[in-house]
């Protein structure tokens, strides 16, 4: 089908350019807007390959939810309008050649196995989905692969414990350390309270 | 299947089209006289304290959306499961009541740690462990500071 | 598709994106004349007659304003905010059923732009698009203003739309489908908002969370962040800010309609030559309906305190969705499998879980005993407060 086609060739192509530029730009929020746009071309993907569930979860979740978690995160660290810090972990450079080049590897050996090493394309998506996607999807999610499901619930438990124990012990430990020895030439400077204290910038004003 | 979606693609480029085209023409038409003080950020009159280069923000609003994509995966398992579950019957049931409960259990706990307070200090001052939990509020501790050391320097002048 | 399909197309998304921006022009007059009679003012008088081109005219009056972009802004987002701001309340309503169809040429042109088959996700992911418009312009705006009320209002907006979602869960547990055609066929005798009325409640709720309108509009308090995250924005940016609040408000009066509200469906039949006019004007009666009950609500209630906000939409909001869901989940399924004696277990279930929460609720409350909430009472509590 030739629209198929047109579509592939309009998003693909953007699809890497914005993965580029995520990773050649500088500024922590334009790279964190490339990627944006990087999700949204995927979701297009999905959609490409009849999957319009995974279509809309990829925008929900990562365009809609996960971005979002990450311009709080930018700008929680107040790393915006980013001058590139210099390489902060010694032997990073190193580590992401070897680990890019690992990936690479990995995905180019699963899709050819996923698709048993031929030249044809996989059919049947239609056979597959009877009485539409995310009902057939809910089929097999929840009879056939009940347990994995259940045990998403403990991943999603972890990450909410992570997140509260990271915050908790910022604003025990570190803030109080920061408040202690940084106050008095903030307070110079600004004429305000010192940044990375909880509860300076963005609290409800009472 | 694609077709379908070709009326959005329409609407979209409609929209975009019909922003960019307004800022143009109107770049065209709007007087352009800029000073200083009208390019300057907005504070009520006043020069600018600061710009808020590398701000940082309470770590409550990492918290909650931290807790955001938790929940927003959960409704995202809840709606295959919504379209499917009269068929999935009981056991449909149960499984998805396990999962609300797990990931309820999650939510407790952040409620207790504390994650979903935003006015903890002051709205509870008669909860005594939890206001010693609770970091000092940072402008009181930067205030009594210099009171002092305003009480230094006075005591030091009248010398 | 031949070019007469084509020009249908383009003919179709024209019509529907134009009716958008007449219907916000209408409808920002009506909020303004509603909220002066509540006021005892006069309201908007001099464009046109009775004041109702008064949009018009703040629309060609911004547009020919200077626009000013500040020294520390961030050039491109900058320009780029106000359209991301405008186009996820159109792109919305693409899958939204307006009326019936239309015979045209030998086609059978249907009144809604996609009928998707994911279409009640669109709207999500449409919606939770929509928090970038407001943080991009808060960021780059480069202010200290707008930069707080855009990570307040982000932080607003991601915590109402879980509640959101759940209500869309209950919805669709009830009809079934997630295509907002068969939404509309399976309110054919009774309209989701009898059976669904709590999830009605907390749709609103999160709707008018959503689209910042009042009493949820934290993201514009002016008596603290001035005008929060468009502070910086003036001219024709500003009024696509303006337009794309709108914009999103009758949206989502419109999905409240499609969802809880029957569609386009209504009690006076219709029929010979005219017979889409009748759905149509029903459609366009509701949406006008809810957005009335949206401009009492901005009339009565202060704005609230954005701790009360938050606590609002995450201990109340959230767990009566989640509770909702599973209520509805209990009370289809149990008799589903058990027949009559089933509608006893399901009520015996939810009693039960209901004096469970009741003993359990207590425990989630900081404040004394004598003040705690009960954790099952949303509607409305909070807002009043």
């Amino acid at each position: 089908m030739p629209l198929d086609n047109v579509v592939f060739w309009v998003f693909a192509p953007l699809s890497v350019a914005t993965a580029i530029g995520m990773i050649v730009v500088r500024n922590a929020v334009h790279a964190a807007l490339f990627l944006v746009v990087n999700f949204f071309t995927i979701a297009v993907m999905y959609l490409l390959l009849d999957a319009p569930f995974l279509f809309a979860v990829q925008i929900v979740v990562y365009a809609g939810a996960i971005m979002v978690l990450f311009l709080f995160v930018i700008m929680l660290l107040g790393v915006d309008r980013g001058d590139a810090p210099g390489e902060r972990l010694l032997g990073q450079r190193t580590t992401a050649v070897i680990l890019a080049v690992a990936i690479v590897a990995e995905l180019a050996t699963a899709i050819r196995a996923g698709i048993g090493f031929t030249t044809r394309a996989p059919g049947g998506f239609d056979a597959v989905n009877p009485g539409g996607n995310p009902s057939a999807l809910a089929d097999v999610l929840f009879r056939d692969y009940f347990f994995p499901f259940e045990v998403t619930s403990i991943l999603l438990i972890v990450a909410a414990v992570a997140a509260m124990v990271l915050a908790l012990r910022r604003s025990k430990s570190l803030s109080q350390r920061e408040i202690e020895t940084h106050a008095g030439d903030d307070l110079e400077a600004y004429g305000l309270a010192a940044p990375g204290a909880p509860g300076t910038v963005g609290e409800p004003s009472r | 299947m694609l077709t379908e979606y070709l009326p959005i693609v329409a609407m979209a480029v409609l929209a975009v089209a019909f922003g960019v085209a307004s800022l143009v023409v109107s770049r065209m038409f709007r007087p352009h006289r800029p000073n200083p003080v009208k390019l300057s950020p907005y504070e009520c009159g006043n020069d600018p304290v600061r710009l808020p280069r590398g701000e940082r923000f309470s770590v409550k609003f990492y918290v909650v959306a931290m807790l955001f994509i938790i929940f927003d995966i959960e409704i995202i398992f809840l709606f295959p499961w919504a379209v499917r579950f009269r068929q999935l019957g009981l056991f449909g049931l149960v499984e998805m009541a396990f999962f609300i409960g797990l990931v309820f259990v999650a939510y407790i706990y952040v409620w207790r740690a504390g994650g979903l307070d935003w006015a903890t200090s002051v709205e509870a001052p008669a909860d005594a462990d939890l206001a010693s939990d609770s970091p000092r509020d940072p402008m009181a501790a930067a205030d009594e500071e210099l009171a002092a050391a305003m009480h230094d320097a006075e005591v030091a002048g009248a010398r | 598709m031949d070019w007469v399909g084509w020009a249908i197309l383009v003919v179709r998304v024209a019509i529907v994106f134009f009716g958008l921006l007449i219907s916000v022009m209408l409808y920002i007059w009506m909020e303004r004349k509603v909220i002066a009679d509540m006021q005892t003012r006069v309201g908007p008088l001099r464009a046109g007659p009775r004041g109702v081109l008064i949009t018009l005219a703040d629309g060609i009056k911004l547009f020919f304003k200077e626009g000013i972009t500040p020294t520390a802004a961030d050039h491109p987002v900058y320009a780029v905010a106000p359209i991301l701001a405008m186009f996820p309340g159109f792109l919305a309503f693409c899958v939204i059923p307006f009326g019936t169809s239309v015979t045209l040429f030998g086609r059978e042109i249907p009144f809604q732009l996609a009928d998707l088959n994911i279409g009640i996700l669109w709207i999500l992911a449409m919606t939770s698009l929509s928090v970038y418009g407001v943080v991009l312009a808060g960021w780059s705006s480069g202010s200290n203003y707008p930069l707080l009320g855009a990570v307040r209002s982000s932080a607003q907006m991601i915590s109402y739309e879980v509640g959101m979602g759940l209500a869309l869960v209950a919805v669709l547990m009830y009809s079934g489908t997630l295509r907002m055609s068969e939404l509309i066929a399976a309110q054919d005798t009774v309209w989701n908002v009898i059976p669904q009325f709590p999830a009605f409640v907390v749709f609103l709720i999160g709707a008018i969370a959503e689209t910042n309108r009042p009493p949820f509009d934290l993201a514009e308090a002016e008596s603290e962040l001035v005008a929060g995250f468009h502070t910086e924005y003036s001219g024709i940016k500003f009024a696509m800010f303006y337009l794309g609040e709108y914009v999103s408000t009758v949206t989502v009066a419109a999905v409240a309609v499609t969802l809880f509200l029957g569609g386009w469906r209504g009690w006076w039949p219709f029929d010979g030559a005219v017979a889409w006019i009748g759905p149509l004007l029903w459609f366009v009666l509701k949406i006008t309906a809810v957005i009335y009950v949206l401009i009492l609500v901005r009339a009565t209630l202060p704005r609230m305190r954005y701790d009360r906000l938050m606590n609002f939409g995450w201990k109340v909001l959230i767990p009566f969705g989640l509770v909702w869901v599973m209520i509805t989940g209990v009370v289809v399924v149990l008799p589903q499998e058990y027949g009559n004696r089933g509608r006893y277990i399901a009520g015996a279930v939810i009693v039960g879980a209901a004096a469970l929460a009741t003993l359990v609720a207590p425990l989630f409350s900081h404040r004394p005993a004598s003040e705690a909430e009960p954790g099952g009472q949303p509607e409305g509590r909070e807002v009043r407060a």
